[in-house]
């Protein structure tokens, strides 16, 4: 079987999930990542939906955070302040999955205006990045969607730089972002390439890139999804190809 | 006993709607994406034609969409615009650009925290979500936000200031004549909003007799102390689902979204023949689902899942 790249992107997100871990998803590509590292090698992960979904067991394969699917055989079905307040704020929640129209050098984001352009806004997602111990971005890999610095910072990162985040008063973060080319990492620091994804070049990662891209000296490579991977990912999360519509030509 | 002659606060949507929301108004907005949206409230609020509204909630999604349209509204305060996956808020998106509704962008978190504050009867609560965001920097400029330090020591916290709507618009389950609502599924920014509002109209799939609820008072989800109406409307969330109930219609919200995306005629007259022509909303359901064909389907679906 030959992966898709957003398909190896949903794999590589998922291996950010550690066993035991408390992640906060949203739906789409992050939400198959979560469910994904739940049946293979996370089963003790525990999911919270914004919405107030609390630990749920996701059935195939929901499209909001509202969606019944996202809210079956949960621990609690609450509110919006309960999940958002009483478990990201609160500080039981480890990891928070994002997405955004702009990332910059410094891994703020953006989801509010682009150049006039009115986005959807914030939602919960400045709340997840100012209070999770680490966010993962899972995002397509263009030049206009990596400035050196974002039009507006919805959701902050490391803000100006070095030391800023801790001058603002927000605790300490990791951000992992996973792209169609690379993995790039930051903690309180410029985003850097860590790994290319499979056939990937950092020529490619640095003409996609709006600023000047720091590199590790030593570069894996993602390691490719395995069979039994894929095939979850297709047979039993996404059957109907909601999220993978690039898959539907092949059926 | 003594309630059932005088408290019934069983109204129909239009009696509702004129009594209790009022051009200039501020109006709590329920649901949450494609989930539980008051849309037969919604509808009457545009077939009235109350204007110059400013809407709040945390996602605010097709109901607010179906205001902006019908040129109701003036102002948002939203944690969210958009129907997640289905798209953002075309009517509202294109507004906002054009300068008629202004926007104020607050966090999730930061929206909920001022509807407990109102909700509480104190005039601000804190949260450590927005520092160092733009987010911040522009609730500062308007005056809903601050900075200040932890007077026990913590480093500093953002106090967001209270926020009362004059009136909050939600659907729900079930409620009794007095009141009293029983919401099942997640709640979103819902119950708080409702406490912290000066009035509040809700819609429900089913009116239970008076009493009912009273025998198990722990499964109220909001108390008839906060709630002013009540109004009888099966399926007045559809196209938006309701937990237990029925599902949400993907097809009708994608046509939707096609429609306002463009915004020409043809979304104009989906809004005259849909929304402002239908005088009852279950005459706006039979004419979106004639013989009730499409509801069972989507009563089935949910079945599914619960």
């Amino acid at each position: 079987m030959i992966p898709f790249p957003r398909e190896i992107l949903a794999v590589e997100g998922a291996r950010q999930i550690a066993d035991g871990d408390v992640v906060i998803v949203g739906t789409g590509l992050p939400l198959l990542a979560a469910t994904l590292a739940q049946r293979t090698h996370a089963p003790g992960a525990r999911l919270v939906i914004e919405s107030g979904v609390v630990f749920p067991k996701v059935v195939p394969t929901p499209v909001s955070v509202v969606d019944p699917r996202l809210m079956h055989g949960a621990s609690r079905h609450g509110s919006l302040y309960e999940a958002l307040g009483g478990m990201v704020q609160r500080g039981l929640v480890h990891t928070g999955f994002l997405g955004g129209a702009q990332i910059d050098r410094y891994a703020n984001i953006n989801s509010t205006r682009v150049a006039g352009k009115r986005l959807p806004g914030s939602g919960g997602a400045n709340d997840i990045a100012s209070h999770c111990r680490k966010v993962v971005i899972l995002t397509d890999h263009e030049r206009r969607r990596f400035p050196e610095r974002c039009d507006h910072v919805t959701s902050p990162g490391f803000l100006d730089g070095p030391g800023a985040r801790k001058a603002a008063g927000l605790p300490p973060l990791e951000v992992k972002v996973i792209t169609d080319l690379c993995v790039m990492e930051a903690a309180d620091s410029a985003l850097a390439v860590t790994a290319l994804m499979p056939g990937a070049t950092l020529a490619a990662v640095r003409a996609e890139t709006g600023f000047a891209v720091e590199a590790a000296d030593v570069l894996a490579e993602v390691a490719p999804p395995t069979t039994d991977e894929l095939t979850l990912l297709r047979e039993v999360l996404d059957p109907d190809c909601v999220y993978f519509p690039e898959r539907k030509s092949e059926k | 006993m003594h309630q059932l002659l005088t408290d019934s606060k069983v109204l129909t949507a239009e009696e509702a709607v004129r009594a209790f929301v009022t051009p200039g108004a501020v109006v709590g907005m329920g649901g949450q994406n494609i989930n539980r949206c008051p849309m037969a409230l919604v509808h009457e609020v545009a077939r009235q034609g109350v204007g110059d509204l400013t809407v709040v909630g945390c996602n605010l999604s097709l109901p607010l969409d179906v205001l902006v349209a019908a040129g109701l509204v003036v102002r948002t305060e939203q944690g969210s615009g958009n129907l997640e996956r289905y798209g953002t808020l075309f009517s509202w998106r294109r507004a906002v650009e054009a300068g008629a509704v202004d926007v104020r962008d607050h966090s999730h978190l930061a929206m909920a925290t001022r509807f407990a504050a109102g909700a509480n009867g104190v005039p601000f609560l804190p949260t450590r979500s927005l520092l160092g965001s733009d987010v911040l920097a522009g609730l500062a400029e308007a005056g809903l936000a601050r900075i200040v330090d932890d007077p026990w020591g913590g480093g500093p916290v953002v106090l967001m200031k209270a926020l009362a709507p004059d009136v909050s618009l939600i659907h729900a389950h079930r409620a009794d004549p007095s009141g009293n609502v029983v919401v099942e599924g997640v709640t979103s920014h819902e119950v708080d909003m409702v406490r912290a509002s000066a009035t509040t109209i809700v819609s429900v799939e089913e009116i239970v007799p008076d009493g009912e609820l009273n025998a198990r008072p722990e499964e109220v989800t909001i108390s008839g102390a906060y709630v002013s109406a009540v109004v009888r409307q099966p399926f007045g969330a559809y196209p938006t689902s309701v937990y237990r109930r029925y599902d949400f219609a993907e097809a009708e919200i994608k046509e939707y979204q096609a429609l306002a995306r463009r915004g020409d005629d043809a979304y104009a007259s989906w809004l005259a023949r849909h929304v402002l022509e239908p005088e009852t909303f279950d005459a706006f359901l039979e004419r979106a689902d004639p013989g009730g064909v499409r509801r069972a389907e989507l009563t089935e679906s949910m079945r599914r899942y619960t």
